[in-house]
């Protein structure tokens, strides 16, 4: 990724925690200060961190990093789960841009992620300043606000299923009970889309709860100067709490476009594998099937690499036109 | 006061920490148990892996075939790894043969072998075969022993073999006073009871009870193809691509769509949604269902209706379309003779008589589907006759690598039509484009 | 009760709207065709359904095996990840830098980009088909994001009490015991939390690499469940509730710390 090294990145993700401090000062200050107090730095506490360090090092190279790695470098062979990978170079790049089953699953997920980031964020948004007070049973609200957050996925798609039910299902019956039309959900393209993302977004407790953080380390003798100075409500919202929250709504806007690559497969393999006729084919499940059904590994690594070189293209775009040293300079 | 909340936050968390562990020891504590009860003789060498696929009752079956087995070669140990569906089966299937791990033997499909095929991952069969004492190729029902033959050699024993037929809800012909089918009736009579069969029963304005239930895809709609003297590819033996597009074959789609989209015998989209058409049958409220051999077990659990078997509809030809799944040997399995000592005992007359108990199958042999372990005369379906008769009207799609994609490819514009979205010629040509890089595979190399 | 409240408690009732409808319809006749009205009780409460659940699967045994699992990982996991954070602010800067560059990098890794070839390390290993397959990545933490929240806990600990510490000779391992891990009670909760839900919920892992039937846990059996009956809903619902309700107690449990003192806990949490 060009023009994009992680280190912004990193200072994001610590920014949203500390947004007052500048980006760069997310070490810990024992550790940038160059005057230690201890003089003589005995051996065994220079390695006694690295001995800490080690199982987490070694666990996440031999099961994250290395298969990691085996698998961008499958990208480029032809591999088909039986046979020895034989180098292809680029080829499985020029059978993915020829199928229109691929571009279908890459305008599909396009969509959703243009639809359901937003959304979730402005959910998000909405309920962390409807349910940041500390009054009687708000905790209790923001708990249940969090539930569908941490049902487990499989468990979660079948009761979607259920839900989305056309002529049996609660929501379709209470749709009718208060008069409203009560569309075929999982049986059109557009209704299994609505559905799926309507489901996603009641998932959103994560980003709930990074918001209520942001909000919750506003000063409140901010709000109080600008009551001072006669600010509405309305006014206050749009010139502190907003512009304050922006490095944490920057920080979910990553997170969950990056997280748009797995957050579609559960449902979509669950409710309606893919259909009807490909209008839930999104990017994951694709390569579910090219890897599992088809065999053909090397295509679904690729596909996995491109998919993953657009978000990341995303991101840069979005770090461009926000600019990330705006919201997290000073 | 903060203390004391950290104190009171780590005391729950400790008493969280150690309630799990309790339990969780009694699992480790369990565990050995079940081991040893297992292992009471003494099996020498390492187990042999066997992945089979299937509901709780065909897992019983093989577990008995696996005890017969075991009994009689005590020192050959056979481990069962049950996957319940078919889609976490072949994931399991691709995970471990591309770790280089892959199970010694396993149940495939014969539209799904030819993957394995190609990739030299079987231990061809037919050498095994001819040298055994136990089984032999004629005692094989005709059709099976051929959907496993790829490249001129055998590679995989087939266990079973099914043709598609017809489940019916007899109650439900008597309530409407409809003659049952007869073992050779007609697209136009097959229609007529279907119409006759769906009903509104409350007089609300929609269907309370449908006619047919027949799945949207083109394993479906191949036996109809066939029955109207069409073909689903040029050439069966050498593919080069789809023919939906011939008259006899959109004679046939047109049929076959229309018991949707015209007639409505056959449940909408959003109706098969709501309740998919093979709940509809157990629960009474659909007269008849497409199935193959497979739904026995469970409709045997039907005490609220009487039910049995027709044979498909007939065209201008008779034709049914074989199901089959075969036990296939890995070539990397450490120890092949007695893994074939295995296939060759569970596909014995013994070994399949087993199998045949638990009603999933219509065993290959020939001598166990014409014996009372397949007909048992005291359980349904009375007319289990019709699953081996006319063994040679029974069809097959092609055996080629590239099927499993042009099945899957085909079938979503065969649903497409099916609900009528687009029409059969669109259907048809749009499957042919879809498809053909699949064909193109095959043939380029 | 303001305005303000009455929405809130209705937003917040939408959101275990979903939990509730399938509560319900776990509670319907089995096997018959469901109801076309709209009913917040079912006329009979069916709790036999669940009952069902218990013959028609070994279902007991698949939530203890998913118990073991969560027991054992997840202490380690809080283990690993809590050693590792001590040790990442310990090292030199440069070291650390990097080091934080990767684990965030990481963060981003697909569990499809693993499936395949992580089999190949386990079955290397000699891990594959017991229930240490789906332990293993406790050790390495279990994901590099539990560490990064201890991480991050840990730089706001004051640099006075570290100090203190070390003057009295203490090591790291005192250090981490008496020191940090007693100040960050919330992290650990979130961890605990976050890292029960990454076991508890995991599908994949038990499918790839277990598959003796006697290991297998709650996910598993929640799939052979509905593979046995897959037209009778009730039945299938009632296990997805069972298998929902131990995520939810803990969740309920733990909340409080989790929701109050609201680390950003649970960002890039589907990892």
């Amino acid at each position: 990724m060009p023009r994009f090294n992680v280190s912004p990145y990193a200072s994001l993700w610590a920014g949203g925690f500390a947004f007052r401090a500048r980006c760069v000062t997310i070490y810990p200050r024992h550790a940038t200060n160059s005057d230690s107090p201890h003089p003589v730095i005995r051996l065994s506490q220079r390695i006694q961190p690295w001995l800490f360090l080690a199982p987490y090092l070694i666990g996440t190279f031999v099961l994250i990093v290395l298969p990691a790695l085996v698998t961008s470098v499958i990208a480029f062979t032809d591999y088909n789960a039986l046979s020895t990978p034989t180098f292809t170079g680029l080829d499985n790049f020029r059978q993915m841009w020829e199928s229109p089953i691929v571009r279908a699953s890459l305008r599909n997920t396009l969509v959703f992620v243009m639809v359901a980031v937003p959304l979730r964020m402005l959910g998000a948004l909405l309920l962390a300043l409807l349910l940041q007070r500390k009054r009687r049973l708000f905790g209790l609200y923001r708990a249940m606000v969090y539930i569908p957050t941490i049902i487990p996925e499989t468990a979660f798609g079948l009761l979607g299923l259920w839900i989305f039910n056309p002529v049996f299902g609660p929501l379709n019956q209470l749709l009718a009970l208060v008069g409203l039309p009560q569309p075929a959900w999982l049986t059109t393209a557009a209704g299994a889309q609505t559905a799926i993302i309507l489901l996603l977004t009641l998932q959103l407790g994560e980003g709930f709860i990074v918001l209520l953080a942001g909000l919750q380390m506003i000063p409140r003798a901010v709000y109080e100067a600008a009551a001072v100075d006669g600010a509405s409500e309305w006014q206050s919202f749009w010139q502190i709490t907003l512009p304050l929250l922006t490095p944490w709504m920057l920080l979910l806007l990553f997170r969950d476009l990056l997280m748009s690559v797995q957050m579609t497969f559960a449902p979509s393999f669950v409710m309606t594998y893919g259909g009807p006729y490909y209008a839930t084919t999104y990017v994951p499940l694709l390569i579910y099937e090219l890897a599992f059904d088809l065999f053909e590994l090397g295509i679904a690594a690729a596909l996995l690499l491109l998919f993953y070189l657009m978000i990341g293209l995303m991101i840069v775009i979005v770090v461009r036109v926000v600019g990330v040293e705006r919201s997290y300079g000073s | 006061m903060f203390t004391t909340k950290i104190h009171t936050v780590r005391l729950r968390l400790i008493l969280l920490l150690l309630s799990l562990l309790i339990v969780a020891c009694g699992t480790a504590a369990t565990t050995p148990e079940s081991e040893s009860g297992a292992a009471n003789d003494t099996p020498s060498g390492d187990p042999i892996s066997f992945a089979v696929f299937g509901d709780q009752a065909e897992l019983s079956a093989f577990e008995a075939v696996v005890a017969a087995f075991e009994a009689e070669y005590p020192e050959i140990d056979i481990e069962i790894q049950h996957t319940a569906s078919q889609s976490d089966y072949r994931q399991r299937l691709a995970t471990s043969f591309s770790a280089g791990s892959p199970p010694d033997i396993f149940l495939l499909n014969y539209r799904r072998f030819g993957q394995f095929v190609s990739q030299d991952v079987l231990e061809p069969l037919g050498p095994y075969l001819d040298q055994s004492d136990l089984i032999a190729a004629d005692d094989f029902l005709p059709p099976t022993l051929d959907s496993f033959m790829m490249n001129g050699q055998l590679w995989c024993i087939p266990q079973n073999l099914s043709s598609l037929v017809i489940y019916y809800n007899k109650d439900l012909f008597d309530a409407a006073g409809v003659p049952y089918p007869s073992n050779d009736w007609t697209w136009e009579q097959f229609l007529e009871t279907a119409k006759a069969l769906t009903l509104d029963t409350d007089g609300d304005g929609s269907t309370d009870q449908y006619g047919v239930g027949i799945e949207a895809s083109i394993f479906r709609l191949a036996p109809f193809v066939w029955q109207a003297g069409g073909e689903i590819v040029d050439d069966p033996a050498n593919p080069t691509r789809l023919t939906l597009d011939t008259p006899e074959a959109q004679r046939a789609f047109k049929f076959y769509v229309a018991l949707q989209t015209e007639h409505h015998v056959v449940p909408d989209r959003v109706a098969e949604q709501a309740e998919e058409s093979e709940a509809r049958f157990l629960n009474g409220t659909l007269a008849m269902y497409f199935n193959s051999r497979r739904g026995v077990p469970t409709y045997r659990t039907i005490e609220s209706f009487a039910w049995d078997v027709a044979p498909l509809p007939q065209d201008v030809e008779k034709a049914g379309i074989l199901h089959s799944d075969g036990y296939c040997l890995s070539s990397k399995a450490a120890n092949k003779e007695g893994a074939w000592r295995f296939i060759e005992f569970a596909n014995s007359v013994e070994g399949q008589t087993i199998v045949a108990a638990s009603g999933r199958t219509v065993p290959s042999l020939r001598r166990v589907a014409e014996s009372d372990a397949f007909l048992d005369p005291t359980l349904p379906p009375a007319n289990s006759r019709i699953f081996i008769e006319d063994t040679e009207s029974i069809r097959r799609v092609p055996i080629m690598e590239t099927w499993v994609g042009i099945e899957e490819t085909a079938g979503k514009e065969i649903e497409e039509a099916f609900y009528g979205t687009i029409s059969t010629e669109e259907a048809a040509q749009r499957a042919q484009d879809l498809t053909q890089g699949y064909f193109d595979e095959v043939n380029g190399e | 009760m303001t305005s303000h409240h009455l929405v809130a408690l209705l937003v917040a009732l939408f959101f275990v709207l979903p939990l509730f409808w399938a509560f319900v319809a776990s509670l319907r006749p089995a096997g018959f065709a469901p109801a076309q009205s709209v009913q917040w009780w079912p006329d009979v409460a069916h709790w036999d359904n669940y009952l069902e659940v218990f013959s028609q699967v070994p279902f007991a045994r698949y939530l203890r095996n998913s118990l073991f699992v969560t027991a054992v990982a997840v202490p380690i996991t809080m283990l690993t990840a809590s050693l590792g954070a001590l040790g990442l602010t310990q090292v030199g800067d440069g070291a650390r830098r990097w080091l934080l560059r990767i684990s965030i990098g990481l963060l981003i890794v697909p569990a499809t980009a693993v499936w395949v070839f992580r089999f190949r390390i386990l079955g290397a290993l000699g891990l594959v088909d017991t229930p240490w397959a789906l332990i293993v990545p406790s050790i390495g933490a279990s994901s590099p994001l539990f560490v990064l929240l201890y991480y991050w806990a840990f730089t706001h600990i004051p640099q006075e009490l570290f100090d203190a510490a070390r003057l009295d000779g203490a090591s790291l391992w005192a250090l981490w015991r008496r020191v940090a891990m007693p100040l960050v009670t919330p992290t650990t909760a979130a961890v605990a939390l976050l890292a029960f839900v990454f076991y508890w919920n995991d599908f994949v892992s038990p499918l790839l690499y277990v598959f003796k039937p006697q290991y297998y846990t709650a996910p598993i059996g929640l799939q052979v469940l509905k593979q046995i009956d897959p037209t009778n809903y009730p039945i299938w619902i009632a296990g997805a509730v069972l298998m929902t309700l131990p995520v939810i107690l803990i969740f309920l449990f733990l909340q409080r710390y989790f929701l109050s003192d609201l680390s950003p806990a649970t960002l890039f949490e589907r990892n």
